[in-house]
């Protein structure tokens, strides 16, 4: 009974390619999704997915990826999903992402789960997020045993969870809508970390040449979050915590 | 996180932030397998703690966790003259006491993120009328109030009126002898203050509480007025002596085990009666924050709370391990909305 939401915002031919390869992916799962929601948050290209096990929802009006995801936690408690997971269109799954997934959530006391991100190119770019942890989980320090938060590309919750913890929808873009959510998840809940659980980020570099103002822009927006969350969190904020990567990666055996 | 002195009030060191990159960058060095590709990453790296830390974003809108307290020092002024406390030995003049219009401002502002107010002093009850508007403003958004006073200046109407409002007064007494009374509040005010507590209790009901303070010179007497309270019904609160200028002792048998838990003053917003901002009453053991943080008279709280030095102190703070962590204003509580 798991659901899979991805929010999604096409503006290229890329951003197509990217959505028809990450669907391609979960067609592949070892242990199938209940349902696929691939939530459009307006995109201004026109589309039509090929996947008949997807429902494909198009919003009318753009309001970020936090609202899209948001209306895809709605649709799945009301058909009494019980594991909600989410990625992104930019995203490739591993074979066995959903099993490992949701066998964590049922198998152990954590309310939400995060798994393990790869980049999916091979530029210099690449192999520095990799090593630094963009976009994988931090650990909540000294002990490494919960998340102190998991990016919303590879991440899932248990339903009472995601029916008490939306995402705030005021986040514009897709940047610290999913640190916010895990800081206020973990005042009730821990999030758990799956190592076993991959799965591949492309970042959209072409080359270490060109890829410079793309590495900048990418932080420049995650910056632009941060003002917002020191404000509503400033006691949580200062947490330890380090960035998961594979040489840091281990499941917290309960 | 070191305690490292300051060049100008607004500004980390350079050893500061130099330790900050330092404090990036090793453990990022330390996950390179590939040593040829060690100085690309590097700057990559240094280019990331850059964006961090310089890049400069609007404050676009103020996000509404309810997590922090604002704590007022409405005046230093006091009707009494506690051993305990130092604080009404330096009232503030006229011009230093800010317009309530101000504060009402600063709690409008913030009153997303707030889970509670508390007003304090001095004797907030030197401007019950003040009080009752904080009181009203806090009641219109939902928000706790806390209001700790002495007790000597309660009066029917005031406490009819704070009543309606359904928040929470403490009064702090520390001795129920007639004698030590005095000694302890420099004024001959006992029976006052127990009539007072009457009053509040017949008003408040279990919107009121008695606090004492837990010195050498209070000891003996914290237990009569455990028993005092509970035969009155009186939720009794007990806080640990702090030197806030008092002449009182740390009472060796209260040894209070260092908790492993961080100071949890990061969560309030303190503002002193001329409007200055700070963290923490206790700031000035930190370095970094011997100047407050700014002033709601003359800047917007949000600005105020967005600089840079604010959050630095905010860090810092993590690891503080002073005494007063133990206060109850410092002792992790947060309340989500």
């Amino acid at each position: 009974m798991s659901f899979l939401i991805i929010p999604c915002y096409i503006k290229t031919n890329w951003d197509i390619d990217c959505l028809n390869r990450l669907l391609k992916s979960v067609q592949n799962q070892t242990r199938t999704f209940e349902k696929v929601y691939v939530i459009d948050d307006s995109s201004p290209l026109d589309y039509h997915l090929n996947f008949s096990f997807v429902e494909h929802i198009k919003l009318s009006k753009n309001g970020g990826p936090a609202k899209a995801r948001n209306i895809g936690i709605d649709k799945a408690l009301a058909e009494n999903a019980k594991y909600i997971l989410f990625t992104d269109h930019d995203c490739i799954l591993d074979s066995q992402w959903n099993q490992n997934m949701t066998e964590f959530l049922e198998k152990t006391e954590f309310g939400a789960v995060g798994g393990m991100t790869h980049s999916y190119g091979k530029t210099l770019y690449d192999y520095y997020h990799d090593i630094n942890g963009t976009l994988n989980g931090k650990w909540l320090l000294p002990h490494r045993k919960e998340l102190w938060y998991m990016p919303s590309l590879n991440f899932g919750m248990k339903a009472n969870v995601a029916n008490e913890f939306y995402f705030d929808e005021r986040f514009p873009t897709a940047a610290g809508e999913d640190v916010d959510l895990c800081l206020r998840l973990r005042s009730k809940y821990k999030i758990g970390f799956c190592p076993k659980a991959k799965l591949w980020h492309d970042f959209g570099y072409k080359s270490t040449v060109t890829g410079f103002k793309r590495f900048i822009r990418l932080f420049k927006k995650y910056k632009s979050s941060s003002a917002t969350l020191y404000e509503g969190h400033t006691v949580l904020l200062w947490d330890s915590s380090e960035s998961i990567y594979s040489g840091n990666a281990y499941e917290f055996n309960i | 996180m070191s305690l490292i002195y300051r060049r100008r009030a607004n500004q980390p060191s350079f050893t500061h932030v130099l330790n900050d990159y330092m404090g990036e960058i090793k453990p990022f060095v330390k996950r390179i397998n590939k040593k040829r590709l060690l100085i690309p990453l590097v700057v990559l790296k240094s280019i990331e703690w850059s964006i961090y830390r310089w890049y400069k974003t609007p404050i676009r809108r103020f996000y509404g966790v309810k997590g922090n307290e604002l704590i007022y020092m409405i005046t230093k002024r006091c009707n009494e003259k506690c051993a305990k406390c130092g604080i009404w030995k330096t009232p503030e003049k006229e011009s230093e006491h800010i317009d309530i219009s101000i504060f009402i401002d600063c709690l409008k502002t913030l009153h997303e993120n707030l889970y509670q107010v508390t007003i304090t002093g001095g004797e907030p009850l030197l401007f019950k009328d003040d009080v009752l508007t904080i009181a009203e403003e806090s009641r219109k958004h939902d928000i706790q109030l806390i209001t700790v006073t002495n007790g000597v200046l309660l009066t029917e109407e005031f406490l009819e009126k704070y009543a309606k409002l359904k928040h929470i007064l403490v009064i702090s007494i520390d001795t129920l002898e007639s004698e030590k009374w005095i000694q302890f509040r420099g004024n001959d005010t006992f029976e006052k203050a127990i009539e007072n507590i009457k009053l509040a209790k017949k008003y408040l009901g279990d919107n009121f509480q008695i606090q004492s303070v837990l010195a050498s010179e209070s000891a003996p007497d914290i237990p009569k007025l455990k028993a005092f309270c509970k035969e009155l019904k009186i939720k009794h609160v007990i806080q640990p002596y702090m030197d806030f200028g008092g002449v009182w002792n740390v009472t060796k048998t209260e040894n209070i085990p260092f908790k492993e838990f961080s100071c949890a003053a990061r969560k309030n917003i303190c503002i002193y009666p001329n409007g200055d901002v700070v963290k923490c009453f206790d700031h000035r053991r930190i370095p970094l924050a011997k100047e407050p943080l700014g002033n709601i008279a003359k800047e917007d709280i949000i600005q105020i709370l967005c600089k840079k030095r604010s959050t630095e102190v905010s860090k810092i703070m993590k690891t503080c391990d002073f005494p007063c962590k133990h206060m109850s204003c410092n002792v992790p509580e947060i309340v989500y909305n």
